[in-house]
């Protein structure tokens, strides 16, 4: 999938996490940024939900950047989608 | 007192309401800020059920202003809240933004993410956040630097608004006395001139000089957020302007100089402008400490006899326009300058400088 235009979900609330997402040129590869309040403890396991979703979502070339402040799984996942979704203009009207 | 999200409300303030204005005039001035409504673009609220006002938020481009929470309702949610709008806000647009805020509460930014760039103690810290922070323009940087081995690097900043013989008199001493001088240009659009004729009026007024590596500036050297005096009312504008400028050459030491090996720093003198005056006794307070030596040269004059106030100054050039009597000042100007002047090209400038009120 082809990241069309840039995105970002997610908050700076605690136990939120905020993602963005930015096109870069082809066949540069995966430009990933983490940080987190929980970085010594989750950081692997963040970048690895990060990887996985990107590889379901079949995402080669992309800039993200994500700041956690102690996100859950689930909450990860869903901001990843959501912004992924929003990045590849994939998003339906929710209303 | 705790509160979920689900009690706040958040609106977008309409500006042009006079309600409005005096709403929130009144919530800021109860906690000591002035509000001024033309410094922002944007401006958010945030109400609880009971429609007490929590917390507000402004947008000037791409800064954060006047980002305020009442006290009794710190402890809850309301700062995140009113930053992330303000952030989703700014980065449609744009690919970063700012914070100027007071040192103590730069750490609250830091904990939602925020990177800090530089702290002028005790007033002033920056802060960034997005998709392109200092590291990409680092990085920038390093790929245009010039492959040599000597240690004569030197650097100017200019904004050549525009662009006069002495501006080229200061880049021609820099270039015979050094065997590398990075130029760089004020990228920022918020003169008379803007950054590409700037550019080009340079580019073609150094030509000659084959040793000059013309830079952008981009948001990091003499950035033009606009001074956020709105919460050091009780501090000194002196004291202001001379922070603001420790900022910026803060910036220059920690993140510019390193990259491109600069050692040298020329500087025109300033005798009229404070803010100017402000930027140089900020720099030959910090440069030294970082061995970068500080040039200060002597302004030129258009005419042969030197006296003290005939200094050639590109203010004199925009007055001269003002006042349609540029033809008094032609001789302060290079032959690039003075055709873009003269020609139907520049129209549209000369007529935007006449209707100015401000110096630049």
């Amino acid at each position: 999938m082809k990241i069309i235009k840039k995105a970002q979900s997610g908050s700076f609330e605690s136990s939120d996490i905020i993602v963005l997402i930015e096109p870069v040129v082809e066949k540069s590869g995966r430009n990933i940024e983490i940080d987190s309040s929980v970085m010594l403890e989750f950081g692997d396991a963040i970048a690895k939900l990060i990887l996985d979703k990107l590889d379901e979502y079949n995402i080669t070339d992309i800039h993200l950047i994500v700041k956690d402040k102690g996100a859950l799984e689930p909450t990860i996942n869903a901001r990843l989608e959501t912004a992924i979704m929003r990045a590849c203009d994939l998003q339906k009207g929710t209303l | 007192m705790t509160f979920e999200d689900t009690d706040f409300r958040q609106e977008l303030l309409d500006l042009k309401n006079p309600l409005d204005i005096k709403l929130l005039k009144t919530f800021l001035n109860s906690l000591g800020f002035d509000y001024k409504p033309e410094d922002v673009e944007i401006t958010m609220i945030i109400y609880n059920l009971n429609n007490e006002i929590v917390g507000t938020g402004s947008l000037n481009g791409n800064t954060l202003k006047y980002v305020i929470v009442a006290p009794e309702f710190r402890d809850s949610t309301a700062f995140p809240l009113i930053v992330t709008y303000l952030a989703d806000k700014a980065l449609e647009k744009h690919k970063q933004c700012f914070v100027y805020t007071k040192p103590d509460t730069a750490k609250l930014f830091q904990a939602l993410g925020y990177s800090l760039i530089a702290t002028a103690e005790p007033l002033f810290s920056v802060l960034e956040f997005g998709y392109k922070t200092i590291k990409d323009y680092q990085h920038h940087l390093k790929k245009q630097k010039v492959k040599t081995t000597t240690t004569n690097i030197a650097s100017i900043v200019v904004n050549c608004n525009p662009f006069t013989i002495g501006h080229r008199y200061l880049i021609e001493k820099a270039s015979e006395e050094n065997e590398l001088v990075y130029l760089f240009v004020v990228s920022e659009n918020l003169s008379a001139f803007p950054f590409e004729i700037r550019w080009k009026l340079i580019e073609e007024g150094i030509a000659h000089l084959k040793n000059v590596k013309m830079l952008a500036t981009g948001p990091y050297i003499v950035s033009g957020a606009i001074f956020p005096n709105y919460f050091l009312k009780h501090e000194s504008w002196s004291l202001i302007s001379e922070k603001q400028a420790e900022i910026d050459v803060n910036i220059f030491v920690e993140y510019i100089a390193p990259v491109l090996n600069i050692k040298k720093r020329y500087i025109g003198c300033e005798a009229y402008c404070e803010t100017t005056a402000a930027y140089n006794t900020a720099m030959h307070k910090i440069l030294p400490k970082h061995n970068i030596e500080v040039i200060e040269c002597e302004r030129i004059s258009a005419n042969k006899d030197f006296c003290k106030n005939d200094y050639i100054s590109a203010s004199k050039i925009r007055d001269a326009i003002k006042k349609d009597t540029l033809k008094d000042v032609l001789t302060s100007l290079p032959e690039c300058t003075k055709n873009f002047l003269l020609s139907e090209d520049s129209a549209e400038i000369r007529l935007k400088i006449k209707q100015r009120n401000g110096r630049h």
